[in-house]
């Protein structure tokens, strides 16, 4: 199944370290975790309407979690940090886009 | 910002402030530093999270309260001083429209100080009454500070006079047997006091140390104990002690002893002036009773309930201080009295509104004569209070008064100047 632009952006990641981030033009986002670099850029320049730099992803391994005698395991999940051209406009997130 | 300032009837003034969209914004955003450290988000440390993030997560309202304070407190001391309005009371408030990016809005209900309606306050008449000071005032002052130089001396023979103290242990029957509270050992009774009843005391004179003395009484009709009234009794007195007391004789010396004079007539002469001075003191206070007592009838003013109650709590908290002198507060002043709150309110409400009616009438006599007090006589007053407390700063201590009283001070003074020109333009006949 072919993944679209709005099944690859899943939400940002907003905490104080990315806040910072943004400052440098950095934008991170829970991305889907089949997704790849290029399909990430090609997302966010199509929602955002912007110009992407480079894309860092990271992928991360769901935490096992214990109910009683019973294991689980919270979902695998990729990550990824978005930096912006110089040139670009910036993302204002809060206008439609969940936090 | 805009105002709009509308009188309602009963002393109510509306007022509606339009405070502007970014002075708004800026509110909110002293609100939210005030604030940060209390909002918790998921990813931010406390306080760490920025206004947006917040706003975001708990809502646009949470800063609206703080917000709402902040312009309140700095708009509405303005509109109030601008537009000349005397408030007695919190103003109560109603918000209009509230929004981020709109005009904020309030209105505030607030009761101010009545319209006074002044009567005649020019060319009254009123009678002064002159007290004079006569021989025998003066000798009742002497005798009362011979009473306070007496000493109290142990008769060791003689026989009880009027005016000693026996010491006495007595115990009273009523056809033959005892009743309660008839006993009673090592009393300390004035003959001539008048405190047991009568006939006990009188019989009692005449008698010697170690006598014993059988006392015929009767209660008398309008005795406090309802089984006792009327009833012959038989009092069994033994008189363990005769104690008088020794009067200073009224000499020159005794002048000497107890005031800073040389002789008795110097000593007479000052009490007479002092004297002559409470009695002028008395007869200017009770002039101006009774003038600033007509003027204030003469006025109208519609008094609001609020400024009532307002003086009846502080009534009401100034005699629970003075209660507290003595040991006592207002809860058991009022279970003493068996009365209730509401019983006591009732009670000083007619002085109450009396007394709010006369600082409002002096007040509007002030302003229509232009009465106001200079910054030498604040000054002044201030330094006079300062030196009561008997510190060695004056200086600092008259600065602190200023500082924390000098609306107070101020209306002492123009009230004061205001009861010295209704004197002064009345029609005064001396009594």
């Amino acid at each position: 199944m072919k993944l679209t632009n709005y099944d690859i952006i899943i939400r940002p990641i907003i905490t104080e370290k990315t806040m910072n981030q943004m400052a440098l033009r950095q934008y991170t986002f829970l991305v889907h975790p089949d997704a790849n670099k290029s399909m990430i850029k090609r997302a966010v320049e199509e929602i955002f309407g912007v110009k992407v730099e480079s894309v860092k992803t990271m992928n991360y391994q769901g935490k096992r979690k214990r109910v009683g005698l019973s294991f689980g395991k919270k979902p695998d999940y990729k990550k990824a940090i978005v930096k912006l051209t110089e040139d670009s406009k910036a993302i204002e997130f809060f206008e439609g886009f969940g936090a | 910002m805009n105002t709009k300032v509308e009188r309602l009837e009963n002393n109510v003034v509306k007022i509606e402030v339009t405070v502007p969209a970014d002075k708004f914004k800026e509110a909110l955003k002293k609100s939210y530093e005030k604030n940060a450290s209390r909002f918790n988000v998921p990813g931010f440390r406390k306080g760490k999270a920025p206004m947006a993030i917040v706003e975001r997560y708990y809502g646009e309202g949470v800063f609206y309260e703080d917000a709402i304070n902040f312009i309140v407190e700095e708009t509405y001391p303005k509109v109030v001083e601008e537009n000349d309005i005397h408030p007695v009371d919190y103003p109560e408030l109603d918000i209009i429209q509230i929004g981020k990016n709109v005009d904020f809005i309030y209105t505030a209900k607030v009761i101010v100080k009545p319209e006074v309606k002044l009567g005649q306050y020019k060319g009254l008449e009123a009678t002064k009454i002159s007290y004079m000071v006569t021989d025998e005032d003066v000798e009742a002052e002497l005798n009362m500070l011979k009473e306070k130089n007496a000493r109290i001396i142990v008769k060791e023979d003689g026989t009880i006079e009027k005016g000693d103290i026996a010491v006495i242990d007595f115990e009273g029957f009523i056809d033959g047997k005892p009743f309660e509270g008839g006993k009673a050992e090592n009393y300390e009774l004035v003959i001539g006091s008048l405190t047991f009843i009568p006939g006990f005391e009188d019989q009692l004179v005449g008698a010697k140390k170690g006598d014993t003395v059988d006392v015929n009484v009767t209660f008398p009709e309008d005795y406090h104990v309802e089984s006792l009234k009327g009833k012959p009794a038989l009092f069994k007195v033994t008189i363990k002690e005769i104690k008088t007391k020794e009067y200073p004789v009224v000499d020159d010396e005794f002048a000497k002893d107890v005031s800073e004079f040389e002789t008795l007539e110097e000593l007479k002469a000052d009490i007479r002036k002092k004297l002559q001075e409470a009695n002028e003191k008395r007869a200017k206070m009770e002039l101006e009773d009774q003038l600033v007592g007509k003027v204030v009838n003469a006025s109208e003013v519609d008094i609001p309930e609020v400024m009532i109650n307002q003086e009846i709590d502080y009534m009401i908290k100034d005699m629970d201080y003075r209660l507290r002198y003595q040991g006592l507060n207002i809860n058991q002043y009022l279970e003493m009295m068996g009365i209730t709150m509401e019983d006591l309110r009732r009670d000083f409400k007619e002085v109450a509104t009396n007394r709010v009616k006369t600082s409002l009438v002096l007040e509007a006599i002030a302003k229509a004569e232009g009465i106001t007090a200079t910054e030498e006589e604040i000054e002044k007053r201030a330094e006079e209070i300062a030196k009561r407390y008997g510190v060695k700063d004056i200086e600092r201590m008259k600065k602190a008064i200023i500082e924390s009283q000098r609306a107070l001070i101020a209306e002492e003074i123009v009230n004061n100047k205001v009861i010295d020109l209704i004197v002064n333009e009345s029609k005064i006949i001396i009594g």
